[in-house]
């Protein structure tokens, strides 16, 4: 679906942002990109619907060189939702912002209004409507702008920091909502430093560093590994914090809630 | 944009750097008052803009000058043709051999000429000053310190604007904005989703940043303390006072008619 290779990227007059990255995003698949701030995240994703355009190596997206095609073109294929909705706001009404992709890629009325109703829906904003989006609360301006880009159903969904600014039921609702999409045959790229969201619900990972890919794999097995995570700033999962105290304490629990209780509680009864 | 380029400060160390802000404005203004009072033809005009490079050669920003030069090379450009077109309207159109038109052809000239002068100086200026010293000038100078704050806080937020339009292009292209595409009046009308979330989160912005002023007791007291102080050196005594000799000699010469307007 995404096919990086080699991919090198500076900004003008600054140094390289990205160095020799090659990744395979495959169709259907659901992955996350993780890594410290200043690691080349956002540059990397800009790169998927052709927003920047590499410096050496290519980029290709459904087989589509992005040197050669426009970011509208693109972006029917892979839709990209950015950290700060406020970037991109502006209608007068949450119809009206939803409505925004669907006629630049020129649906008919018809069609825009049942796909904007059905995405509002969805995503619990139908009541807002009629409303103005700057008058919302941080996390439904980023549910809105989530709509904006779901509502054309591009094959490929990349999200840029989607859990910021979330409460805990909103983010069970995105994992739900995204797990959906990937079942219904899309892909879908986050990008992200919430470890524990990664850890509970995307299989697979990709762990940038620097402008370098350090780690790609199943998510589990990269946030397992100590050395990786300390050389690329990232916290462990709680879960697996406590199983490496627990293993120290020679207890090795299978990774799941019960287990590590269980352990718990053991090591509790051992100790005097 | 490429006209900000040259407002924003470098820092170097150079003797330009330097000196005082005062000490500059003092150039400045002689510059300001030479090309816009004292002279109104060409040749001038030519020597005052020749008079400023040596300036920019020793703060080291001359590679910056020329690129806000060239961005302002399009608004001289209008200056001079709506210029000279409104003068040959008020002669009526003649033929380029005749006087007339040449009358017509040099002080729209110069009236351009004059505009690059001044963001030449201006350039420098800015180029060679931060905008803490030069907010320390203008205080020392009087001027309230809310304003002096609100100019230094303006310069600053100039390149985070330019970064977040770039963001919001970026957003709104991504949902398939196209910015070339239709008509001449559809163009315009193309720019609207990506000034309304800028102009939104600016305002977003400034209050926040009031906020966090506040927050931190901005104008608990009504006499503030500064922890850095201008002084006024020797070297910028002397600069100073040579721009004013140098300004008022060339009057001079000019009033006694030994110079050409």
């Amino acid at each position: 679906m995404i096919e990086v290779q080699d991919l090198w990227f500076r900004y003008p007059e600054s140094d390289y942002v990205l160095k020799g990255i090659s990744l395979e995003v495959p169709r259907q698949s659901y992955v996350a990109i993780l890594g410290e701030n200043g690691a080349g995240k956002t540059t990397l994703v800009k790169h998927f619907n052709g927003l920047l355009k590499p410096t050496r190596g290519k980029v290709l997206v459904c087989g589509l060189d992005t040197r050669e095609h426009s970011v509208a073109s693109l972006a029917r294929r892979v839709g990209l939702v950015f950290q700060n909705p406020d970037h991109q706001l502006f209608a007068n009404t949450v119809y009206e912002e939803v409505a925004f992709a669907l006629k630049n890629f020129g649906f008919p009325e018809e069609e825009v209004k049942r796909r904007v109703e059905a995405i509002l829906a969805e995503l619990e904003l139908d009541r807002y409507r009629d409303r103005s989006p700057f008058l919302l609360s941080m996390g439904e301006r980023k549910r809105v702008a989530l709509a904006s880009v779901l509502c054309y159903e591009p094959d490929v969904l990349v999200l840029d920091e989607p859990t910021t600014g979330q409460d805990h039921k909103q983010k069970e609702k995105l994992a739900e909502l995204l797990q959906r999409l990937v079942d219904k045959g899309k892909t879908v790229v986050v990008v992200t430093h919430d470890v524990e969201f990664v850890a509970d619900h995307i299989p697979i990972s990709i762990i940038l560093s620097r402008g370098q890919i350090r780690g790609q794999g199943k998510t589990l097995e990269l946030l397992s590994n100590e050395d990786l995570l300390a050389e690329t700033f990232l916290f462990p999962p709680q879960l697996t914090a406590i199983l490496w105290k627990l293993s120290k304490l020679g207890l090795h629990p299978a990774p799941s809630v019960e287990e590590v209780v269980e352990a718990m509680l053991q090591a509790r009864r051992q100790s005097p | 944009m490429r006209v900000f380029e040259g407002l924003y400060y470098v820092k170097r160390n150079t003797a330009m750097h330097r000196l005082d802000p005062r000490a500059k404005l003092v150039y400045v203004l002689c510059i300001t008052i030479l090309s816009t009072a004292v002279f109104h033809t060409a040749l001038p005009m030519i020597m005052l803009f020749i008079s400023v490079i040596p300036l920019a050669v020793e703060g080291r920003v001359l590679r910056r000058l020329l690129s806000t030069l060239r961005g302002g090379a399009m608004l001289a450009a209008f200056i001079f043709i709506f210029n000279f077109i409104g003068r040959l309207w008020n002669i009526g159109f003649v033929s380029p051999s005749s006087p007339e038109f040449l009358e017509a052809l040099m002080p729209s000239l110069a009236m351009a000429l004059r505009f690059l002068t001044l963001i030449a100086t201006f350039s420098i200026f800015f180029l060679t000053t931060s905008p803490d010293d030069f907010a320390q000038a203008l205080v020392q100078m009087r001027l309230p310190y809310d304003y002096a704050l609100t100019f230094t806080m303006a310069m600053r937020f100039i390149p985070t604007l330019a970064r977040e339009a770039q963001i919001v292009a970026d957003a709104q292209k991504s949902r398939g904005l196209e910015l070339e595409k239709g008509g001449f009046m559809q163009r315009i009308r193309n720019y609207i989703p990506i000034l309304v979330p800028l102009i939104v989160s600016s305002f977003r912005r400034a209050e926040t940043i009031a906020d966090a002023m506040e927050s931190r007791a901005f104008g608990a007291s009504k006499k503030r303390s500064f922890l850095y102080m201008l002084r006024f050196k020797l070297s910028d005594t002397l600069f100073s006072a040579i721009c004013i000799a140098i300004t008022a000699a060339i009057i001079w010469l000019r009033l006694s008619s030994f110079l050409p307007p």
